[in-house]
């Protein structure tokens, strides 16, 4: 798998699959939903699955000695690997945040989400959502992505705009917590997060190496 | 010495069918795969490696079944096409550096004899290179982990007579060597060259298999050429 991940790397990835994990400093960003961050890594690594295709990866990668149900892991391994990049990006900016700009002005009167853990479970079932969604998606045919990225959007946007509307519900306020209050309720859903993260891109790697064998190159 | 055995593969779409094919590939063969566009080449091509999965049949390399033996069997073998371009925006030296990790037999010295045999240039990337090149650039990283079976798809077809020429020369050069040789085409000219065996596919159905003196004894005619007899199977509605 080293071998493989390390092909996906050189070989298959778009420089913007990488270019991309930048958009974790986004969480710095006041006034903006900072969520959309996590939207655009995952545009980045589409982009290194249109590549893919234009490159004839796929069956360039099923002709090497490697297991067929290795070339669906090595894309999942590309996958987590950029997304991981990404997340210990935008989880050390949002650390920044809590600790040393909890009380700046600019992001108290944010009406927009607050980077907390909250935001990261968020940012987590994004991820989630492009693997189970998008990767899986493509890994029905191992050629179309057009409609598995279309319905990866809407349901990205769909859960930006629950983050960003969830804390204005009443009772819910804590869900926006600066610093490091409301701690078990924010380490509850980092949690969660975590937690529907892995069940997402377990449950599709699966469902993508036993769909993958069926398809004809 | 049979090096590839292939029994009763079948594969049916929803318009063609590839009907209960069986052949064999040998050590130091040249087995010329011919038939018209559509016949069922590139499907049979793409059935014995793995990359399309036949309804029925037996595959085996080197007297291993292909199914629990794929990976072992691929450091074996070589496939090149010529209407496929790998990673065309990537530097050559950059695709065979990730390329012969795989490989547990890759040959450096060979690798460097193939590329300055071939005059490829490491620093191109596969969108520059002609058709010819691409096709050389293919056997150049089949050579070099040593494949014992070589299975080439219409390696020729778009190539101009000089460069079919000097790839018919190389492949020569490697039945030789003890290379076994799985050549389709529809140009049947490159077979009358190179060929010891054809196996001749119409409409997904092996007409014929067998040895290129006995397919021309038992379905040519007096003064016939291979591409004579051959067009004229096309147009028979009796084969």
């Amino acid at each position: 798998m080293k071998k493989l991940l390390q092909k996906e790397l050189k070989l298959s990835a778009s420089v913007l699959s990488y270019l991309f994990i930048a958009f974790g400093l986004m969480a710095f960003i006041p006034g903006y939903p900072i969520l959309v961050g996590s939207f655009f890594v995952c545009l980045g690594m589409f982009q290194s699955f249109q590549c893919t295709r234009e490159a004839n990866d796929i069956t360039y990668t099923a002709l090497l000695p490697v297991a067929k149900s290795d070339v669906v892991r090595a894309k999942y391994a590309f996958c987590i690997f950029i997304e991981l990049c990404y997340f210990v990006l935008t989880a050390a900016v949002t650390l920044i945040r809590m600790v040393f700009l909890s009380d700046a002005a600019v992001y108290r009167q944010n009406a927009l989400m607050n980077a907390n853990f909250t935001y990261l479970a968020f940012v987590l079932v994004i991820l989630g959502l492009f693997n189970i969604i998008f990767v899986g998606g493509f890994f029905k045919t191992a050629y179309k992505f057009g409609k598995p990225f279309v319905m990866f959007i809407v349901a990205a946007f769909l859960v930006v705009g629950l983050g960003e509307t969830l804390f204005h519900i009443p009772g819910l306020s804590a869900q926006n917590a600066f610093g490091f209050t409301h701690m078990g309720l924010q380490a509850g859903m980092l949690a969660a997060g975590i937690a529907l993260y892995v069940a997402m891109t377990v449950v599709s790697q699966n469902r993508s190496v036993r769909n993958f064998e069926k398809i004809d190159l | 010495m049979t090096l590839c055995d292939i029994r009763g593969l079948s594969k049916t779409y929803p318009e063609f069918k590839l009907d209960n094919l069986s052949f064999t590939l040998s050590a130091g063969r040249i087995t010329g795969f011919i038939g018209r566009n559509g016949a069922g080449k590139t499907t049979t091509i793409k059935s014995i490696l793995g990359l399309v999965h036949p309804d029925c049949g037996e595959i085996s390399y080197f007297g291993l079944p292909f199914g629990k033996n794929e990976q072992a069997i691929k450091q074996r073998i070589g496939y090149s096409t010529g209407a496929v371009n790998y990673y065309p925006k990537k530097k050559i030296k950059d695709i065979v550096a990730v390329t012969k990790t795989f490989y547990d037999t890759w040959d450096e010295a060979a690798y460097q004899e193939y590329l300055e045999l071939f005059s490829l240039n490491e620093n191109k990337m596969p969108c520059e290179l002609s058709e010819g090149m691409k096709v050389k650039f293919n056997l150049l990283l089949a050579l070099s982990h040593k494949a014992e079976i070589l299975i080439l798809d219409e390696p020729t077809s778009g190539l101009d007579p000089f460069s079919r020429d000097e790839l018919l020369d190389l492949f020569t050069e490697l039945k030789n060597r003890g290379v076994a040789i799985l050549f389709s085409t529809h140009i049947t000219s490159d077979l009358e060259k190179c060929a010891d065996d054809i196996l001749y596919i119409k409409n997904g159905r092996l007409v014929a298999s067998c040895s290129k003196d006995e397919f021309g004894a038992q379905y040519g005619e007096a003064g016939e050429t291979l591409e004579e007899t051959i067009l004229r199977m096309e147009r028979s509605k009796d084969v």
